[in-house]
This record gives structure tokens, sequence and C-alpha cells, in this order.
């Protein structure tokens, strides 16, 4: 359901998500997330992690719940401004962001 | 000077408040013999008001406003003349419910610059239908022609015994005033057409409003589409009256792979495709930087005028300036609503980024307005719908008469397009005759056998769960 990619010279994380992210999948998401980052700030002081770019990957995502969207927005906060986007967004899940007003926050593509 | 103000406005809420307690006394007859005498000459005057309307606003093209004045009295007049507006109304004897009309009172109406004189002729229609006086406030720029509209209106109207005062004008120019008035306790509701601010106000006021702003309507065509009749649909309602139609196209959205067959199918058509720099130059005189709203000098204005003003050169013939835009928002001007034959143009790489460009534009000023598609895939029509946010999603038509209704499709003939909750309207419908009536439901006794047949003690039992009071309540007995 969440696959990762992590490019140290980019510096950018992916996140690919996949299926149906209702509330009980997002908690379960949540965690797993929150341990990768864990495992990363292991590896680099905690400025230097700020200064990675963070990408949700939509693509094979069918529906979000607002516990996704919640988590959409914790993972914002992890990052620098601007630093954070939500790639490959079908119509249907734009919309879901869009109606939340976060589209341009989130930098929902 | 606030107390002139109140003292001129309860003058005239006074004159319309006889007019409303004479006017609810007529019957269906005389109601429609008012509004038959109303539409005949405001029919007659279609060419002159048309004229006077070009003539005073320097906006749009006369021959397009004598077909909105023709939109306004005939066909608004078609969708109405059989209407029941008056007593009862209806009577449905299986559920015991009789609807009785009952007129609202005073209704202050606002008219735009783009359309004075037919959606004043509307208005004074859809009110008069109802039994209700009105209370025009034109705009500044337009107030000599949409007074003589009213003026032809309110003599046809006496003329047919109506009421005296059922029509009137408060002068124009005074925002002041006209906010005063909008506000008075006696007006029972504002029919707002117009921009922004004057929606707000409306809102604003403490009386009930339908307020009706601006639009950002987007036109996506889809691979499966007649492009040329696309296209050519496309300018015939972009080049009606030269734009000004809040319902009018404002973007076109293309995915790649018919990209080059519509840009090909536009300059065929004589539609001028801008270079990156002649965009730049018709930004600056389209949109004002600051508020990131349209010039008013360009709104309505001809391509060759709005070519002269930017400094740019374009064949003679140009139907429509066509920008070529890669973003929406305030770094792409020209992707906000523009009442004037110039046209965004958006290729996306597939069906999904073209849809979500859509959704952007939709939500970039027009929401709840309305939006166009040209397919023939049923599919994705109905995807598309429920994408958009839009009181009206025309399909294979030109927005501008789509939208309007009465020729295209079958929806009511309106100049006022409610936009929903989303253009802070309580409707999405096509602003007519029945939203300008209080109906009053007599309910007869009517027993609910299901629920008299369930032994009440039941409800009062603890053990007794939602499943068994379903089963209780369905029983047949």
């Amino acid at each position: 359901m969440l696959d990762f990619d992590f490019n140290p010279e980019e510096k950018v994380l992916t996140c690919f998500f996949k299926g149906r992210l209702d509330t009980v999948l997002s908690t379960q998401l949540a965690l797993e997330l929150e341990s990768k980052f864990q495992s990363l700030s292991e590896n680099a002081d905690k400025e230097s992690f700020l200064d990675f770019s963070l990408v949700f990957d939509v693509k094979d995502v069918s529906f979000i719940s607002s516990s996704f969207i919640r988590l959409c927005v914790a993972g914002n906060k992890r990052v620098k401004e601007g630093s954070f986007s939500i790639l490959n967004s079908d119509p249907f899940i734009m919309k879901t962001f869009k109606i939340a007003g976060l589209d341009g926050i989130l930098n929902v593509k | 000077m606030e107390e002139s103000l109140t003292e001129r406005a309860n003058d005239i809420l006074e004159k319309a408040i006889l007019a409303a307690a004479e006017f609810q006394e007529f019957n269906q007859e005389q109601t429609d013999k008012v509004v038959e005498a109303v539409y005949i000459a405001a029919l007659n005057a279609r060419i002159k008001l048309a004229k006077m309307a070009v003539e005073e606003t320097g906006i749009g093209i006369w021959e397009d406003k004598v077909w909105k004045n023709v939109i306004g009295t005939q066909l608004v007049y078609e969708s109405i003349r059989n209407e029941k507006t008056v007593g009862v109304i209806s009577n449905d004897p299986v559920t015991g419910i009789s609807e009785i009309a009952q007129p609202l009172g005073p209704i202050f109406a606002v008219t735009p610059v783009t359309n004075p004189t037919s959606t004043a002729i509307y208005k004074i229609l859809i009110c008069l239908k109802s039994r209700n006086p009105i209370i025009i406030s034109s705009h500044r720029s337009a107030a000599h022609c949409t007074g003589e509209a009213a003026r032809i209106c309110y003599e046809a109207a006496l003329s047919a015994g109506a009421p005296e005062d059922c029509v009137q004008m408060i002068p124009a120019g005074s925002r002041e005033f006209t906010q005063t008035v909008m506000a008075h306790p006696r007006v029972a509701l504002i029919l707002a057409t117009g921009g922004t601010g004057l929606v707000k106000a409306a809102y604003s006021s403490g009386n009930p409003a339908i307020g009706v702003g601006p639009g950002n309507v987007p036109v996506f065509i889809d691979e499966s589409a007649d492009i040329p009749f696309a296209i050519a649909s496309i300018i015939r309602s972009k080049t009606f009256d030269n734009g000004t139609v809040c319902a009018s196209e404002q973007s076109v959205i293309v995915e790649e792979k018919i990209a080059r067959t519509v840009r090909d199918e536009f300059t065929r058509q004589n539609c001028y495709l801008l270079s990156p720099e002649e965009i730049q130059k018709v930004e600056k005189i389209a949109i004002v930087k600051d508020t990131l709203s349209m010039s008013p000098f360009i709104v309505g204005q001809s391509v060759q005028t709005i070519a002269e003003k930017a400094g740019i050169s374009v064949p003679l013939g140009t139907k429509i300036l066509l920008a070529e835009l890669s973003g929406v928002g305030k770094d792409y001007p020209l992707s906000f609503e523009i009442l004037a034959p110039i046209l965004a143009f958006y290729v996306a790489k597939d069906y999904h980024s073209a849809i979500k460009l859509c959704i952007d534009l939709n939500y970039l000023g027009g929401i709840g307005h309305s939006a166009g598609i040209y397919a023939n895939d049923e599919k994705r029509i109905m995807e598309f719908s429920q994408l958009i946010n839009a009181g009206r999603i025309v399909v294979n038509t030109p927005t501008s008469q789509g939208a309007v209704g009465g020729t295209f499709n079958m929806l009511p003939p309106s100049l006022t397009l409610g936009c929903g909750t989303g253009g802070k309207n309580i409707t999405t419908e096509n602003i007519t005759v029945k939203h300008l009536i209080n109906i009053q439901r007599v309910c007869r006794r009517k027993m609910n056998d299901k629920f008299f047949s369930v032994d009440r003690n039941i409800y009062m039992d603890e053990n007794c769960n939602e499943t068994a009071l379903r089963l209780e309540y369905h029983k047949n007995h």
C-alpha cells in the first residue's frame, strides 16, 4: 500500500500510495511514514532533513479519506515551504483537495 | 444626508408597497393581460433599445443586443405565459396538498451594463407575472437605455390595468442610495445581476437576495467531438455581442493528441493565435493588474479595438484572439474571466490532465456558473459533469446561448443564472417566475397508516431496537 523511493542526490523522498486510502489504512500508513522519516533523519542531521522534498504519488489511489488529507497536511509540515507535492492525482482526487481548499497549499498536480 | 437618502428610499418603497397591495388582488387573467402588454411593447422596441444600449454603453454589437432583447421578451414570455402564478396553482387529491401562489412584495432589481435592456425587460416580465412591483437600479453607464426599457414596459403595463408604480427606476450613479434602498426593510427580495461587489452588497443588506455574479467558463473539447463543429460553435458563442454574456467561453481545453487539429481549425475559422509577446501586450490592457479583474475598457469591444489598444496587428476579419497558456491563476492573467473576444487555450498531456485544468479554471472565480463540453462519448460527458462545479454544463452547444436557455436546450430562458452555494446563491437554476412567488401548501389530514398502526408502547421499550421498530413500521396489516 506504500512504497518509498529515496533519492539522496536530489534529496527527494517519493511515497507511492496504492488502493483505497480509508481512515484505517491511512492511520496505518501514517505510522509507516513516520518510521521512514525516523530512519532517514537518523542518517542526516535535522536541518539537512528539512531540506528534502517530499512527494506523495497517488497514481494508483482510488479513494482518499479525510485521514489521508490530514496525513498530507502533516507531511507538508515536515518539509520546508514549497517542498511538498502530490503527484498524479486523478480528477476526482484533485477535486477532493480542491473542495478541502488545500490544492494550492499541498501543491496537488 | 443620511436622512435624506432614507427619506427618498421610504418614498420609493411606500409607492411600491401600495402597488404590491393592489397587485395581490389581481387574478390570473388580469395578471396575464399586463404581462402580455409588456411583452408586446418590449418586443416591438427590441431594435430601438438595442441601438440605444450600444450607443450609450459603447459595449457589444447592436444586432446581437436585438437577439438578447428577443430572448428577454419573446422567449421569456413564451416560457412563462402559461404558468399559474395566482391563487391555487396545484391540487393533488392523492397527497391532499394544494399549493397557493402568493406574491413576495417589492423586488429590487439591479441590472448590468452588459445586458442593460434585455435584463431589465426580463426582470420586469417575471416580476409582473408573479404580481410583484419592481424597483430597478441600472448600471450608471446604462441608465438611459435601461430607463427607456423600463418606461416602455411600465406604460404598457399601466395601459393593461397594472397598479401605479408597479415599475420604478431609481437614479443611477449613487452606490450609497442603491445600498440604502437595497437594505430597506420593505424590500421583499433583491435580484442582483452584476459584479462580485454588487452581489456581496446584496447579500449583506439583510434582505433575501438572489445574487448572480461572475463566471469563468471552461470548455473541454474531447477527442470524440466533431472538431470543426465545436470550433464554429465556440466562435458563434464567444463573438456573440463581443463576448459580453457571463456564460461565454473563457477557455478551451484539449488533449495533446488533438491540439494541432484544434489550433488549425481555429485558424481556418479566422481566429488569431497570439504569440507569447502578444499575449503579454493583451494581458496589460485586458486585466487590471492589482485586482486581477477584467478591464472595463475592453468589455464587449471588438477584436480590432482590442488589438489596437494592445498595439498588435491582426488580420482583418479576425473573430477571436486565442491565447495559448501553460497555467492557471495570477501568473496567467488571461486565465481569468474576460467578457470580450479573448479566449484562453490550453493543451494537456492527457484526458485526466485536461479535466484537472478544467477544474482549476472552474475554481478560478467561476464556481457554480457554467461549463461546456464537446464530446460524443456519453461516459466522458457525465464524468466531466460530475467533476465540474457548475449550475449548467452545456453539451455540444455554444455556452452563451446554451446557458441562457430557450434556444439550444430546454432550460428556462433567463438572464440571471443561479450559481448554487459555490457562487453564494441559493439555487443553481435559471431564475424565473417560480423563484419570485411564495408557495403556500394547504395540507389536508391524510393519516400515515403505517405510523399509526404501530403499537405506541414499543417506542418506550428500551429493549426494542431499530430493527424491531423498522419491521413493526413496515408490517402489513
